[in-house]
């Protein structure tokens, strides 16, 4: 996919432009471009286990906060986690992360085509929103990048004062923090057994964010992946 | 280098003699071996003059080869006051002395020695105190010889940066007690962080002897530095400094260009103690060194400290660094011991057995120069015949090194930084610390324990005490040692008056006992005042070396004793750094709307407002003015674009949401109808203006309202703290990034829109001025809201953040037939200037109430409440101070007023401007401004001072200067 049908898209990255500095392969997902990857997928699934940076941001995601949000999206079959600042992974790929008692971020799995998350959407565009369930745009309002590889906690302390080495932030943990100064959620969600860390933070910075980790990476040799080597994982 | 000062293997242990490297000094080359620093590369090349002292321009070389004194401070290109003791040798350094005049070797500035006497401590306050006016003419000449190195003011910043790192436990000092802790608490199971300055873990274990054989530190090193390697707990940090403790452990850690921020449940400092001088005459000549130097110089980089030493001890290091230097060749004139009546070790008593020269009871009185005039050439020892009194009777050793082991202080930096308490014990001479911050312990020499199966014994039960408290164990630390009655290194009285004086008690300031006795003498009795009246412990090396004596002297001159004297206090950093190191990299946030490249495209000059970049205006910033009324008229006259981008949105929802808006803005939002908008002005208790925005109401429990792009976070958490109290049913989500927005505004900005939106009516009828819909632009789900804040027909346009690029490709194509052009945030400003809307911030201070800035019109008055509504009826009561008038000044050749200038009447300071600019649409300039209520009447004048102290007269007029009407917007 060109960088013309990048354009062509009504939802594009912010970031989409570094994507096509780089040599970006497109994908469609959803109503947006996503990059599949910049070098070789080979080289890029390697890449990923040391240190990758990877714009997830065009995939789907929403939020919802208020006293009924819980039990909303339970009725909706989603899978909660039991206290705050925690994230699950639902069966098909989907993550919830509960950022307070009351309220949710809903992410899509890597294809694009989470069924919670269609459902959380198609619910939001129906306005059959139970009572005191509000819904959050959160796919525009928070970017969403992924920092991953052995060596993604080495470089995460360098722009981020919160503890995040594996054997101390479980998989599914949240840190609500400041990376590289920008308020951010961020969760540690592992695919398979590469280290990963999702990073939703507010989507008019993401340039500043993007450029800030991967100068934090250079140290290390990391780089940007496109989406396929992560689905690889 | 030359031949006979390297010394062959094992000596040298950091040095690698297969890589050769060139470096200059005071422009002259040098080679050194990779591994040595510039001092140990220069001292291997005979070369030990490195600096000139800060007052009198002695010469002055390596003292404690440890970087804890400032000696050894040189002049890199772009780095002043480097520690040539610290610096390693790099090919092609170039290096130069400091604070000299002519060269380093024939410096003119030492014939200040010859004036010394004139100049006593105090001679700032005393000479320059009278007449007035004298310490103004002598400040310029005094500045320019104080101060040492030189800026290089075509630096380049270069690239530091910071991490964050935790441990369990962090250990500061890898000499044997922080090994020995490291591995203790590693054991326990602790995430271990041991941090050591030196380039070689294993602190004094490196270079000092603590058997007659010279082999158990060595030995000792070997084991516990490979266990240390090999624990996975343990994180070891060499080249690192640890320079501050602060509270909670946190602990800044430099190594290289990093800082480390480091958070530690536990601390153990084994920071080590760090060895004294004597004080005699020209104890500072350089070849006069800490025994521990010597040892350093030949065990770290194989260099011979000289040909023929004497040892001047007051313990039995002494005797220890004796063996070395005969170990390495060095002919050891004598050895003059302090004690009338040593006690030896079994390495005293080995060096005792080398038929070497002991003198007991004796003291090093003076020291001489050689020929040179640069180094020591020889010793004048005399009888000590009672506490820092010489006899008559004088032995002169020719010697070109004097080597200085009379005590140690602890380094106490860290600890008394946590609230550590620094005492001296007159039983052994010695300062010891207590009162250790919480979770922090210390141990080994630090903590007073000198013999080496003390040092490890004592680092074991810290390490205990910190496992324990980590719940890692729980087992019962042995007993502390009593320090008061361990074994002391210090000789207590190592300070010698010499009729001559020149006797250094602090080398940074070249300050000599009469300095400190008559600092006391002129009434600065407090350890405190004499360091402020002295400047003694004030230099680089922040007392590292004179706390001892100048207490010793202080307590001595007043009567009391050593404890009650005390020290000053220490304060981070314990050593010089960078700047640099604790900015860091540079993280400066940058908003962008997702529109922006669009601006850049369209040739925009780009402004930033906080975070955030705007288009100030289209074009090149030669022809501004000619861009910005081009702008101005487009839109008056066709159809323009602005980005919105970044002013804020916040979503209230819930049952409670027009009256949670109601109690919080000034206007009344309950009898709001479904899809109109309606003016919000914010003010705080205090009843002034803080922010204003446009709530648009979507749903009966749905507002969507508009904020300032700088405001929107203070009002979001106004919103948040106001319903923490108020606890109405209504949630409030920021949604500044969600939505971007562009307002189109113009007369034919219907015509515009219709191409692109066709599932909302936009006449007049069905969509009126103040409007709001919901529907799709360019099949983007947009939120539509006509408002008049150009006072044209317009339409803001807000839709999701990722699809702003392409409704501004939409709108753009679809107004190419209506001469469609961007405009910038500099045309909106005028635009709205002559609509005479204000802008908050720019229009208003932090005292504007509404009726100063005529905006009582957007208060609900029969409201039982809103936020600054008290303060309002009272304010309303008092008779106005001010008020905000539109003027227009009519003189066309007159200097527009800018925003600031004063308005004066008389020359009494009545006001100021807050905007101004050449109206394109009325043909002069307007502007508003705060005037004398009785200036506030239309048809009013008064006079503004403007650029270049011009008086250009205003006349007030009637607000709005443009479409008094509203005719235009509401087309």
């Amino acid at each position: 996919m060109s960088a013309t049908t990048v354009t062509a898209a009504l939802r594009r990255s912010q970031l989409y432009r570094r994507h096509i500095d780089l040599g970006g392969h497109f994908e469609q997902v959803a109503e947006s471009t996503l990059v599949s990857h910049y070098r070789s997928v080979e080289e890029e699934r390697a890449q990923v286990k040391t240190l990758a940076l990877v714009d997830l941001s065009a995939l789907p995601r929403i939020g919802f906060k208020g006293l009924g949000a819980p039990d909303w999206a339970a009725a909706q079959g989603m899978t909660l986690p039991a206290q705050p600042n925690r994230a699950t992974l639902q069966d098909d790929g989907t993550l919830i992360a509960r950022l307070s008692q009351t309220e949710l971020l809903i992410a899509s799995n890597l294809s694009g085509a989470s069924t919670h998350n269609a459902v959380a959407m198609s619910a939001v565009a129906d306005t059959t929103l139970a009572e005191r369930v509000y819904s959050l745009p959160r796919a525009d309002s928070h970017s969403w990048l992924v920092l991953c590889g052995d060596l993604a906690a080495e470089t995460l302390a360098k722009v981020c004062g919160v503890d995040l080495r594996p054997h101390k932030f479980a998989n599914g943990e949240v840190a609500q923090t400041s990376i590289a100064k920008i308020n951010g959620v961020l969760i540690r969600n592992d695919y398979g057994d590469t280290l990963a860390y999702s990073i939703f933070s507010d989507s008019s910075s993401v340039e500043f964010l993007w450029d800030s980790l991967l100068d934090a990476m250079a140290e290390f040799n990391g780089a940007p992946v496109g989406v396929q080597a992560l689905r690889d994982c | 280098m030359s031949n006979d000062v390297r010394l062959p293997a094992p000596f040298g242990s950091l040095i690698d003699r297969d890589k050769t490297i060139s470096f200059r000094f005071e422009n002259k080359t040098y080679q050194g071996f990779a591994g040595d620093n510039i001092a140990s590369a220069l001292a291997a090349n005979n070369q030990w003059l490195l600096s000139r002292s800060f007052k009198y321009h002695r010469p002055r070389g390596a003292l404690t080869m440890a970087g804890q004194d400032a000696n050894t401070m040189i002049q890199l290109p772009s780095d002043p006051n480097a520690l040539a003791d610290r610096v390693a040798i790099s090919d092609g350094l170039e290096v130069m002395g400091q604070n000299y005049s002519g060269s380093l070797n024939r410096d003119s500035g030492a014939l200040l020695g010859l004036v010394a006497k004139f100049l006593p401590v105090g001679f700032y306050y005393k000479a320059f105190f009278k007449p007035r006016g004298m310490w103004e003419r002598w400040a310029p000449l005094i500045r320019k010889k104080a101060g040492l190195g030189v800026i290089d003011q075509q630096f380049q910043p270069e690239y530091f940066d910071k991490q964050y790192q935790f441990y369990d436990v962090a250990v500061i000092g890898a000499g044997p007690a922080g090994l020995t802790a490291a591995l203790a608490a590693a054991k326990a199971g602790a995430e271990v962080l041991l941090v050591d300055e030196n380039p070689s873990l294993g602190g004094s274990l490196n270079y000092s002897r603590l058997d007659a054989e010279g082999e158990k530190a060595r030995q000792l090193r070997q084991r516990l530095v490979a266990e240390v390697l090999a624990s996975d707990n343990i994180t070891a940090m060499s080249n690192a400094t640890c320079n501050g403790w602060f509270a909670d452990n946190w602990l800044p850690i430099i190594r290289g260009k990093r800082l480390y921020k480091v958070r530690a449940k536990q601390t153990i400092l084994c920071v080590g103690a760090l060895e004294q001088q004597a004080v005699f005459h020209n104890n500072d000549l350089p070849g006069v060194i800490m025994s521990s130097a010597a040892q350093r110089l030949m065990h770290l980089y194989g260099v011979r400290p000289g040909k023929t030493a004497v040892i001047v001890t007051g313990n039995n290091d002494g005797y220890a660094a004796a063996l070395d230097l005969l170990d390495a060749g060095v002919e050891v004139k004598a050895i003059v011991d302090l004690r009338e009546q040593p006690e030896y070790d079994a390495v005293a008593k080995k060096a005792a057995s080398k038929g070497l020269t002991i003198k007991t009871g004796h003291a090093v009185f003076a020291a001489h120069k050689d020929r040179s005039g640069l180094h020591l050439g020889s010793v004048e020892v005399r009888k000590i015949i009672r506490q820092g009194v010489c006899g008559d009777q004088s032995e002169t050793i020719l010697c070109d090194t004097l080597c200085m082991a009379v005590g140690y202080t602890p380094t106490y930096q860290l600890v008394c930084q946590g609230g550590g308490q620094l005492s001296y014990n007159d039983n052994t001479s010695m300062f010891t610390l207590t009162n250790c911050p919480q979770n922090c312990q210390i141990a080994g020499s630090v903590n007073s324990h000198w013999l080496i199966d003390d040092v490890i014994a004592d680092a074991q039960r810290a390490a205990i005490i910190a496992s324990n408290a980590l719940g890692l164990s729980n087992e019962t630390p042995d007993q502390q040692l009593d320090i008061s009655l361990q074994h002391s290194p210090n000789f207590s009285w190592p300070i010698f008056a010499h009729p001559k004086g020149k006797e250094f008690v602090d080398f940074d300031e070249d300050l000599q006992i009469a300095d400190i006795i008559n600092a006391t003498r002129d009434g600065y009795e407090h350890i405190q005042l004499v360091k402020r009246y002295s400047t003694c412990g004030m230099g680089p090396s922040q007392g590292r070396h004179s706390a001892l004596a100048t207490a010793r002297l202080v307590a001595a001159a007043t009567n009391r004793t050593v404890a009650q004297t005390g020290v000053t206090t220490a304060r981070p950093p314990f050593s010089a750094e960078h700047l640099a190191h604790s900015a860091g990299r540079s993280f400066y946030p940058a908003r962008r709307s997702s529109m922006h490249y669009r601006h850049l495209e369209a040739g925009a000059q780009m402004l930033q407002a906080g975070a955030w970049y705007r288009p100030a205006y289209y074009g090149s910033a030669e022809c501004r003015e000619a861009c910005i009324n081009s702008e101005v008229n487009n839109v008056r006259t066709n159809v323009g674009l602005v980005d919105v981008s970044t002013l804020g949105g916040l979503e209230v929802r819930g049952p409670d949401a027009a009256e949670f808006l109601n109690r919080f803005y000034t206007f009344g939002f309950l009898k709001q109808a479904v899809g109109r908008a309606r003016y919000a002005l914010l003010t705080n208790e205090a009843g002034v203006v803080i922010d204003d925005g446009v709530a648009c109401r979507f749903g009966e429990q749905h507002y969507y309202v508009t904020a300032t792009t700088g405001g929107v976070d203070r009002v979001y958490q106004n919103m948040l703290k106001w319903n923490a109290q108020w606890r109405l049913d209504v949630d409030i989500a920021n949604v500044t990034s969600a939505y971007c927005g562009v307002n189109i505004a113009g007369p034919k900005a219907r015509d515009v829109l219709r191409k692109v939106c066709s599932d909302i009516d936009l006449s007049s009828e069905a969509f009126p001025y103040m409007g709001v819909r919901q529907g799709t632009v360019a099949g983007i789900a947009a939120r539509v809201i006509r408002v008049g804040f150009v006072g044209e027909l317009g339409y803001e346009v807000h839709v999701p953040q990722h699809c702003g690029e392409a409704l501004w490709d939409a709108l753009i194509e679809a107004g190419a037939e209506q001469g469609i052009k961007p405009f910038g945030i500099e045309a909106q400003r005028v635009l709205r200037l002559e609509k005479g809307h204000i802008i908050i911030g720019q229009d208003t201070d932090a005292m504007s109430t509404p009726a100063e800035v005529q905006m009582s019109w957007a208060i609900a008055r029969q409201k039982p409440f809103f936020v600054g509504s008290r303060s309002i009826q009272e304010l309303d009561k008092l008779p106005a101070k001010r008020s905000l008038v539109g003027f227009v000044v009519d003189n066309l050749s007159a200097p527009i007023p800018l925003e600031s200038h004063l308005v004066l009447n008389g020359d009494r300071m009545t006001g100021r401007v807050t905007s101004c600019h050449f109206s394109p649409t009325l043909n002069k300039p307007v502007g508003l401004a705060y005037v004398e209520p009785d200036k506030a009447e239309v048809g009013s004048r008064f006079t503004i001072k403007s650029s270049g102290g011009v008086m250009v007269d205003a006349l007030v007029v009637e607000l709005p200067f443009y479409d008094p009407e509203t005719q235009r917007q509401e087309l």
